[in-house]
């Protein structure tokens, strides 16, 4: 029995539409499968390029405890990739691509992580800004898409949610022991807290497509990858971090920040979106740098990647 | 991307139980060269904060699953004929005959018939 | 010298040595987050290396029960010779920094950590038989994560060795770098006679033998020695001293403070 394309999408449609998942083997329309392919994967890698500015601090961290908290968190951050990237790369398979091609898009510029892990992480601070509110930010955005209507990544998101739990509360320790700490402690904290407000904001992607003439979310959200806007999720993290940041005693460098009880929004001052846009793609402070590293690691380990995939090896460990 | 480095990065499914006594139950995949290599990241990749007391990992292409098609057509079958469903009737006829009709735990057992 | 004393004394140089070994160890591991030859295994070596961290953090420990100060002066506050681990250790992973254009070798961090995990395993059964109990103890904790560094490292070694030409190659070449320094590991320093007479551990000759017996079933030649320095006796290469400054740099940026 043939199947028009029409009937195909419609079925698919109302399948989303009734809050059935789709799973890696069904039929899915080629826009649904990229806009996963491309959010997922750029999720996957966020993870994967996130846990370098933060092994910056594992063996640099001011105790052995803390030491290995960080060391179990950038595990779990490299484990959230790993499961992200299982997800597009099932996705990718009838592509005929693989994590290779991940990697090589990675390292040409074509896929893109998020803003933030492209930034500067200069201090212990940080270290601990890093943990709270970035976060925090990506605790957020990852809630919300738990209900996606793509059965793997919903799955993925659900291992990754409870682990970010013990993340949150990480970096909550770091925070409160530098607010409560000395003098020097404390405005280590508030230098961090002043570097990285705008890149905080930024996370979120902008309003509309007004800001940088792109936005995926109007098609993510028809196909119910995601069910809130980039605003939305904003001013949810704002509602929960702007109180905290503030009753700790620390300042947000934004002196129009305030909540506004009658459209129940809070103002701030819009963080430079071309500044956003030249992140992104590859100009960040650290861009070049972690590219590179992650580049140059990629390499350096190619004969373990050949010397475990010739059919020798494979035949004589089967 | 050469061929060599394609066979690096196969995919194994790793299916786990909690205890003993639990059932094994799929849990997630990951990419290996081979079963030996995939059998050793699979307990720090996705229980290193769990108990599991057995961990099995299967290359995928030795596993056979059901399409789209099939999935969709296991649920339009009714057996009623297999459930104790269509029996409900019975209770009020054992009645009739002035007896208790006999509970499945009577059957099975475990009850005081 | 009154034979409490002495038992003290070598017992706390041994408790030293063992803490040392794996805190270095853990902290060479941890600078290859982010940069293993695949991202799964990424995730299984963090575990390795947190073991090793958590199991250093139970030496340093049991110190500070036995009055040696607190934990975190230990680990951030002693300078390079007082440190007690092989300068196998110590090594780096690679040339570069953790940071600025690494270029480690995958090769010799499978064959330090394999061997090193074989003659920790073999030092701490000879602890298990008989020694000061609460060092028993810890030793009892530690051995139940031994058998999956065991069987990890295992796995990597022998692929690799019996895989391509330039994988045997690179092998080899690591395992005649670890071969120099591997005496180091087994060696108990300056009162180390004394260590195995008052029953703490067994000797080093007996230790050895046994970590030989267990690697010749791969059936490789080898030759311990000890090259450089003198780990036990606090005589250390450069890169000890490079290594705590890292890990020491924001501990002691605020030396008073809670972190």
């Amino acid at each position: 029995m043939v199947i028009s394309l029409n009937e195909r999408m419609d079925h698919f449609m109302n399948r989303i539409n009734s809050g059935e998942k789709i799973e890696a083997d069904d039929w899915m329309p080629d826009d649904y499968r990229e806009a996963l392919i491309r959010l997922i994967s750029m999720h996957g890698i966020s993870e994967i390029m996130g846990a370098l500015p933060e092994k910056e601090w594992v063996p640099k961290a001011p105790s052995i405890y803390r030491k290995l908290a960080i060391m179990a968190k950038v595990q779990d951050e490299m484990g959230h990739g790993q499961l992200l990237l299982r997800v597009a790369e099932d996705l990718m398979e009838p592509l005929g691509r693989n994590r290779d091609d991940i990697m090589k898009d990675l390292f040409s510029g074509k896929l893109k992580f998020h803003n933030v892990f492209h930034m500067k992480a200069p201090t212990w601070g940080d270290a601990g800004v890093i943990a709270w509110l970035v976060d925090g930010a990506a605790i957020i955005s990852q809630t919300m898409m738990l209900g996606t209507s793509y059965g793997p990544y919903g799955r993925a998101l659900k291992r990754i949610c409870a682990e970010e739990v013990f993340h949150a509360q990480h970096g909550e320790s770091i925070i409160m022991a530098l607010a409560e700490g000395t003098k020097e402690q404390r405005t280590l904290l508030q230098d961090s807290i002043n570097r990285w407000w705008s890149s905080l904001l930024m996370f979120f992607g902008p309003r509309t497509n007004a800001e940088t003439g792109h936005s995926n979310q109007d098609q993510n959200m028809r196909y119910k990858l995601r069910t809130k806007t980039n605003e939305q999720l904003r001013q949810e993290f704002l509602t929960k971090y702007v109180p905290r940041v503030w009753a700790l005693g620390l300042t947000i460098p934004d002196s129009t920040l305030k909540f506004d009880e009658e459209t129940s929004e809070w103002q701030y001052q819009q963080p430079d979106w071309e500044e956003f846009k030249s992140i992104v793609t590859g100009h960040g402070p650290k861009s070049k740098e972690r590219l590179a590293l992650r580049m140059r690691s990629y390499e350096m380990n190619s004969w373990v990647r050949e010397a475990l995939g010739t059919s020798e090896v494979s035949n004589v460990a089967r | 991307m050469s061929h060599k480095d394609s066979l690096f990065y196969e995919v194994y499914e790793v299916f786990s139980k909690k205890t003993d006594t639990s059932s094994l139950q799929h849990q997630f995949s990951l990419l290996a060269p081979n079963q030996e290599l995939a059998f050793v990241m699979a307990k720090e990749n996705f229980f290193r904060r769990e108990q599991v007391a057995d961990i099995w990992v299967v290359k995928r292409d030795h596993i056979k699953r059901m399409s789209q098609e099939e999935k969709e057509a296991m649920k339009h079958l009714e057996k009623n004929y297999r459930e104790t469903k269509g029996y409900g009737y019975l209770k009020k006829k054992w009645r009739q005959y002035e007896q208790e009709q006999l509970t499945e735990k009577d059957i099975m057992g475990g009850g005081e018939g | 010298m009154d034979e409490s004393i002495e038992y003290r004394e070598c017992l706390i140089e041994l408790i030293y040595q063992l803490a040392d070994d794996d805190f270095l160890l853990a902290y060479r591991g941890s600078e290859w987050l982010g940069l293993a030859p695949h991202i799964e295994e990424d995730v299984a070596f963090a575990s390795i290396s947190q073991d090793l961290m958590g199991h250093a953090a139970l030496y340093y420990g049991l110190l500070e029960e036995l009055g040696e100060g607190k934990i975190d002066h230990l680990t951030h506050n002693r300078s390079p010779e007082y440190f007690r681990n092989a300068i196998l250790v110590e090594l780096p992973n690679g040339t570069g920094t953790y940071l600025e254009n690494p270029s480690y070798d995958w090769a010799f961090t499978v064959v330090r950590n394999y061997f090193y995990t074989l003659a920790k395993k073999v030092r701490l059964d000879s602890i298990k038989k008989s020694s000061y109990e609460p060092l028993q103890h810890i030793v009892q904790k530690i051995s139940i994560e031994m058998s999956y560094h065991m069987m990890h490292w295992e796995v990597w070694f022998k692929q690799l060795i019996s895989s391509t030409a330039e994988a045997k190659s690179r092998m080899e070449e690591a395992m005649s770098i670890v071969f120099e320094e591997l005496g180091g590991v087994f060696s108990y320093g300056r009162i180390g006679d004394r260590m195995a007479r008052l029953s703490l551990i067994e000797s080093e000759e007996v230790l050895k033998e046994r970590w030989m017996v267990y690697l010749n079933k791969e059936k490789i030649q080898y030759s311990m020695k000890m090259k450089q320095g003198d780990g036990r006796n606090g005589i250390h290469t450069p890169h000890l001293a490079e290594a705590l400054a890292t890990l020491s740099e924001v501990y002691q940026s605020v030396p008073t403070a809670e972190w």
